[in-house]
């Protein structure tokens, strides 16, 4: 210490990089510690993720979230059946939010008035005459999950619409019908949805 | 044993101790010109920072970065997720502009604009000069053992340099949330925005640490900026630079055979990263100018000029004229103006509506008793401040067989901000249908008439299969 040439000269590395050298300096303590923690932390994590389970894998969070995506879903099915959509197609509120979603998209195939013809590619649905079933239900389950006639086009729109939404355009349709009427209505194919 | 100034050398840092503890600088305070336009430059962007999310902008706060929403609005401007291509031109102007100022003075936002300085120097260090006292009595409280002075100056520092961080952290989170949305978090349980409230948790934490403890840490060891300096500065380049020729050999005022400079150490103990600027330009150098002021202040008092420490590039330094026209500045120029005029071609061209259309989910087409049929789903965002009616058709012009549409029929209208998917069936009656062919989908959209126009492919079945029956 009493030569501080000497000291110079230790400090200071053997090597050249074109013409550059280098000092053996102290690194300063708080980086080598933030680089020691960062060892420390990634054997806690590598142990909490991949092998004691403490920590969720993203797999994990993804089917927990679908879960909970798929009870809601439940849920709400639950609570509709027939006589409960028939009651939102005489709520004026529920109509009117199921005649926006109706207009959106499905008016393009049924047509505005629901009575699809002049080349329109849907079908109509207004007449005394169901494909797959004169029951409320049956008609929610081809709205959520299409028509079971998969070259008809008429596609499962659970995935954008969600219950909610495929109810109240079910009641929007409805709200053409009576129960009465709908009850001596004609049905071609084995009901679904029931 | 109270810690002395150290003596800086060109071989280590001098906030590092050999044993690799942090050695705490505490630089004296200089005055002058550059500090009292370094200040007014601070107080400026600090208002601004706390301001920008105040000034409601075409209804919007100046700059909102709605992350929520996913949109993004810059002074009456809203882009929305669509449009983050444009984020290049903000990535890649930053960077140029850091490069174009560089080149003619060097660090000048080390030492003027960047946060880091700003907070320190003119926020928490005033702080800590207010409290503690000036650069020797900081010293002295260091050292001192802790007795109830010592205790109740400490607590009063660190309590408020906590609160100024909280208000910096929570400032942050506002240009995200904006104020009304942060007020009303502010007011509810931690647990209803865990995510809001972790964050602003850690940032104070952060910023409290930095401007604490971290200091000029940052800019020594983990900021790039001062690593570039040595390729992006030139010898036409302005630094905070010692005349050495006018300077050098330091010696006492009286010593006829000595420079300019008086060996005062003037400069040094007023440096805040520890170094002494007559060793020549280091990258510790933030370019505060702190020992220019301190400099002058002493050059008046022994009645020389001022100016031995001044912004001055390499060739001014040996004798000759800044040359600040040169092959590098005059290609920047170019660039910049090239920048400037892609950036704003871009921006213009950007519509306040999006529109994308998408097959339907299914078969690619269906075949009936009379038509071939496509269904698509098109969607279309508002990002307009008013209602926006969508029109949608297909361009007739250059078909070959008649198409029939459906959907859309009246428009779709939708709300400021919002976004709708609608159905558009597309249809060829069977027998004029010849193949598969490309046809182009143009929507309208009014009020502001911006046309957006889509090619899609009209898909079908071999034509022969069609035909044969």
């Amino acid at each position: 210490m009493s030569d501080p040439n000497k000291k110079y000269d230790d400090k200071l590395r053997p090597h050249v990089y074109d013409g550059i050298q280098e000092y053996d300096n102290h690194l300063p303590n708080w980086w080598l510690w933030s680089f020691y923690g960062a060892i420390i932390f990634s054997v806690i994590y590598w142990f909490s993720f991949y092998d004691a389970e403490i920590m969720k894998s993203d797999t994990d969070i993804v089917d927990a979230q679908m879960a909970e995506v798929e009870e809601i879903r439940l849920a709400a099915i639950g609570d509709i059946n027939s006589d409960a959509l028939w009651q939102m197609s005489r709520n004026p509120g529920f109509v009117e939010s199921g005649q926006v979603i109706y207009m959106e998209k499905c008016a393009a195939c049924h047509g505005p008035d629901l009575k699809a013809g002049g080349g329109l590619a849907g079908v109509n649905l207004v007449d005394a005459e169901w494909i797959w079933g004169n029951q409320p239900m049956s008609i929610y389950d081809v709205v959520t999950n299409g028509s079971p006639d998969k070259t008809k086009g008429m596609q499962s729109w659970v995935a954008e619409l969600g219950p909610k939404k495929v109810s109240q355009v079910v009641a929007y349709v409805l709200s053409y019908h009576t129960e009465e009427g709908m009850a001596e209505a004609t049905t071609l194919n084995t009901p679904v949805g029931l | 044993m109270m810690a002395q100034p150290r003596k800086p050398s060109l071989d280590s840092v001098t906030s590092i101790n050999e044993d690799g503890s942090r050695f705490i600088i505490h630089p004296a305070d200089a005055q002058g010109n550059f500090k009292r336009w370094r200040r007014v430059t601070a107080l400026m962007l600090i208002g601004i920072y706390i301001l920008l999310p105040w000034i409601p902008i075409n209804g919007y706060p100046a700059i909102f970065l709605d992350v929520i929403e996913r949109r993004f609005h810059l002074f009456g401007f809203t882009l929305a997720a669509q449009d983050m291509w444009l984020l290049f031109f903000l990535v890649s102007g930053v960077a140029f502009t850091l490069f174009y100022i560089t080149a003619f003075l060097g660090r000048i936002w080390c030492g003027w604009a960047c946060p880091q300085t700003v907070f320190l120097e003119h926020v928490y260090r005033r702080i800590e000069r207010w409290i503690e006292g000036d650069a020797p009595k900081r010293r002295q409280l260091d050292a001192a053992s802790w007795d109830g002075t010592k205790l109740w100056k400490r607590l009063l520092k660190h309590s408020l340099f906590i609160v100024i961080s909280g208000l910096i952290a929570h400032m942050f989170l506002a240009y995200f949330i904006s104020i009304p949305q942060l007020w009303q978090w502010m007011h509810e349980a931690p647990t209803e925005h865990w995510g809001a409230f972790v964050f602003v948790f850690a940032a104070t934490f952060a910023i409290y640490l930095n401007y604490t403890w971290f200091r000029e840490q940052l800019c020594i060891v983990i900021c790039p900026y001062g690593r570039f300096q040595s390729a992006l500065i030139d010898d036409d380049t302005l630094n905070v630079a010692y005349d050495y020729q006018r300077g050098n050999p330091p010696g006492h005022v009286k010593d006829q055979e000595a420079g300019d400079c008086i060996d005062c150490k003037r400069c040094v103990q007023v440096c805040p990263t520890g170094i002494d600027i007559r060793q020549g330009l280091q990258l510790e150098c933030i370019g505060c100018a702190a020992c220019i002021d301190a400099c002058d202040e002493i050059m008046d008092k022994v009645e020389r000029p001022r100016g031995l420490i001044r912004y001055a590039s390499d060739r001014n330094l040996e004798g000759h004229a800044t040359r600040w026209i040169r092959p590098r500045t005059i290609l920047y120029t170019g660039l910049l103006f090239l920048g400037i005029a892609v950036a704003g071609f871009a921006l213009t061209s950007v519509e306040n509506v999006v529109a994308m259309t998408t097959r339907m989910p299914g078969a690619p087409f269906y075949v009936t008793d009379t038509h071939v049929r496509n269904q698509f789903q098109i969607r279309v965002v508002n990002k307009a401040t008013v209602d926006t009616t969508f029109n949608v058709m297909v361009q007739a012009s250059g078909l070959t067989v008649p198409i029939e549409t459906s959907g859309f029929e009246n428009g779709v209208t939708v709300t400021p901000m919002d976004e709708r998917n609608g159905t558009f069936v597309v249809q060829v009656p069977r027998e004029a249908f010849e193949g598969s062919f490309p046809f182009l989908i143009e929507i309208e959209a009014e009020p502001g008439g911006a046309r957006i126009i889509r090619e899609v492919e009209f898909l079908g079945p071999d034509p022969r299969l069609l035909k044969g029956d």
